[in-house]
């Protein structure tokens, strides 16, 4: 006779059995044996777009380069882009979507902090594994998430210690002024060199603030004249920042600028103008886009070849180039997962990465408690003619 | 000092004259067609995308890509006219200004889509090299935004106060059945405000772009035009100037002053103040009814 108890326990044990069957599926959902689903999931439209639109080329030309060279361990990669349109609500929905309908197995993306922050507790709590290659907030890897990565970008908590550490060791008069966005773009890159600075310690700085649609600067900049700052660190978004840049010049203010790595497009110099001459910038890399390292060049003749429409845009840009390390990056965890291939054994394989190198970024190091894969930073100074280079020197935040 | 004071009342005069060229452009469209433009801002930024495109892929100089990318605009205008606002002139007076809104996005996604979301450079009109007088920098090339800006106030002036032509579109935004029944038809009127707004669009744009640097989203400087234009009380060109201009030095005085932090908390708090006290704004006077 089967009593209530032995319902229960049988109960219990389909309970059981179900779960694991969900976690299963779970764990290697987008996985057949031929195919491994990836979201790409970036602001193609809106204002965030400039990170995108890179986010999704850079992510394409090297998912088709592996796929084309055969697959990973017999799988070729299919990947769905979604357009989260520079809107948090909209990335929240094209991440169920991937995740619920389309069933991937892992995202690339999203790319930018004003979407990507408030997706945070989704992203985490979904489990999927989720590889960034653009966004700077620092809460996107602390406190880490088992699943989320990012890789190739400098987030702003590093950045802006290493900024507060290279203007400290520039300025003569130890005394740096400081312009920043009023956003959380700014005011984050802001207060960690501020942090940095007071940590140094005996530096004198002065903080000044401004709006993305400002089209004029001449009050803050007639408030940092009266300081004896001989170092900016301006910390906006690139049309801002442009417009920053040449009015120092204008107002013959003796101060060198070293912008934060937004200010580092390759049509950046010519949108400022000859006033750009001598200005610094953070850049995530010591390769720039239009460089001539091997690796570089490879990449830029490869990207023209595939996206000739973007090529015409003065591309492929810092963004393009961060993904596509991002992507190989991923790749590669894919790669060392093995055949067995599921979220954990992905997680675990990108755990393992240490010192990965594409040639066109700077190497990704993960770890069990690390996940923020590039964690220093090179300067680049704008020569007569408006060419570009890279100074000697790297700087970590560790 | 005298000369920081200098500087920043120069400083906001050619910010206040980048939102007074907005500005008037909104006013004129308004007074024209009852219509609270919101494509403005995207027109503005789609002009100077055509100069861009001239430049860079036809290889034109810079004369004719104005010129081209003026008259592109101004036939953009007619196209607003006869595609969209003259199907809905009978509909209630949001319904076009809702289209006005999604004109706007259409022409910002769809250059972001074409030309890319990064910046390109636009030439200046004048020299970006300052010229230093009594320890005030002075640069040619902002004053080419004032001076466009007065110029192009002074012309309008003209033509409507001048030119029977401008007199008629006066009279058919007065009184639309009056002008009518005297010969002035409504129709060609509100069409030749849409060209016209729409050619300045691309004029303000070709100013203002090269020191705001291009890129799709530089059409949101037209939210401080809309400011000054309210300012200004939203009917009056001499108005939609001041109300810029105003807009401009508060925002350098109080950034100066006060602190940076204020600049945009103390110019829109005299907008609201302005708003509340004299809500017809500074030019422009209330209207009687009689019932």
């Amino acid at each position: 006779m089967v009593t209530r108890r032995d319902t229960l326990k049988i109960a219990g044990a389909a309970m059981v059995l179900a779960a694991a069957k969900t976690t299963y599926a779970a764990e290697n959902t987008g996985v057949t044996d031929d195919k491994i689903r990836i979201g790409i999931l970036g602001d193609l439209t809106g204002f965030a777009a400039i990170w995108g639109s890179g986010n999704l080329s850079g992510g394409t030309m090297a998912f088709e380069e592996i796929n084309a060279a055969g697959g990973i361990n017999g799988r070729k990669l299919e990947y769905i882009s979604v357009d989260s349109e520079s809107s948090a609500p909209k990335g929240i929905a094209g991440f169920k979507r991937l995740v619920d309908q389309e069933k991937v197995f892992a995202i690339f993306g999203p790319t930018s902090s004003a979407v990507g922050v408030p997706m945070l507790r989704t992203m985490a709590g979904s489990g999927v594994p989720i590889f960034i290659s653009a966004f700077s907030s620092p809460l996107a890897t602390n406190p880490p998430s088992k699943n989320i990565f990012r890789s190739g970008t400098l987030n702003d908590a590093d950045q802006g210690k290493i900024l507060a550490n290279y203007v400290t060791r520039i300025s003569s008069k130890r005394s740096i002024a400081i312009m920043r966005q009023s956003d959380e773009y700014g005011k984050t890159g802001a207060i960690n060199v501020v942090a940095q600075l007071k940590e140094i310690g005996n530096v004198k700085f002065i903080e000044e603030q401004f709006n993305a649609s400002d089209t004029d600067f001449t009050s803050q900049l007639l408030r940092i004249r009266q300081s004896d700052a001989d170092v900016l660190v301006v910390y906006g978004y690139p049309a801002p920042s442009a417009i920053v840049f040449r009015q120092v010049k204008q107002l013959s203010l003796p101060l060198q600028i070293v912008g934060s790595t937004a200010t580092t497009s390759r049509s950046y110099a010519a949108t400022v103008g000859k006033e750009a001459v001598g200005a610094r910038s953070m850049f995530p890399t010591k390769y720039l886009p239009e460089g001539a390292d091997v690796e570089i060049v490879k990449f830029r003749n490869a990207f023209e070849v595939r996206f000739p429409d973007l090529a015409r845009q003065t591309r492929p840009e810092a963004t393009d180039q961060m993904a596509y390390h991002g992507a190989k990056t991923l790749i590669e965890g894919l790669r060392r997962a093995g055949r067995d291939l599921t979220r954990e054994t992905l997680i675990k394989a990108l755990e393992g990465l240490k010192n990965f190198e594409t040639g066109i970024a700077n190497a990704s190091t993960f770890g069990p408690d690390r996940r923020e894969g590039n964690r220093s930073a090179y300067v680049v100074e704008v020569k007569e003619g408006l060419g570009r280079m890279i100074l000697p020197g790297e700087y970590s935040a560790i | 000092m005298v000369e920081t004071f200098i500087q920043l009342m120069l400083g906001g005069v050619i910010a206040g004259s980048v939102y007074a060229l907005i500005a008037i452009s909104l006013v004129l469209i308004h007074n024209g067609t009852g219509v609270v433009n919101f494509a403005f801002g995207d027109q503005l930024m789609a002009g100077v995308y055509v100069l861009v495109f001239s430049q860079h892929f036809l290889g034109l100089s810079l004369a004719p890509a104005v010129a081209i990318a003026v008259v592109v605009s101004g036939l953009f205008g007619l196209a607003i006219q006869f595609l969209v606002m003259a199907p809905l002139r009978n509909r209630p007076v949001l319904i076009p200004i809702v289209a006005t809104i999604a004109i706007g996005a259409v022409l910002r996604e769809g250059i972001r889509a074409f030309m890319g979301p990064n910046a390109w450079p636009v030439p200046f009109l004048l020299s970006t090299s300052p010229y230093h007088i009594g320890g005030v920098s002075i640069v040619p090339s902002d004053l080419a935004i004032l001076g466009t800006s007065v110029i192009i106030m002074l012309c309008l002036y003209a033509f409507f106060e001048f030119t029977k032509y401008g007199q008629a579109i006066l009279a058919a935004c007065a009184n639309p059945t009056g002008a009518l029944i005297v010969g002035i038809p409504a129709g060609a009127t509100t069409t030749s405000i849409w060209i016209l707004s729409s050619m300045l669009a691309a004029i303000a744009g070709i100013v203002i772009a090269p020191l705001t640097t291009l890129t799709p989203d530089i059409g949101l400087i037209a939210i401080k035009g809309f400011a000054a234009a309210v300012l200004g009380g939203f009917a009056s060109l001499p108005g939609a100037v001041v109300g810029g201009v105003l807009l401009g030095i508060i925002e350098a005085m109080a950034g100066y002053y006060i602190s940076s932090a204020m600049k945009d908390i103390a110019s829109y708090a005299v907008l609201v103040a302005v708003i509340v006290f004299r809500p017809t704004g500074l030019f422009n006077r209330a209207s009687i009814r009689k019932v």
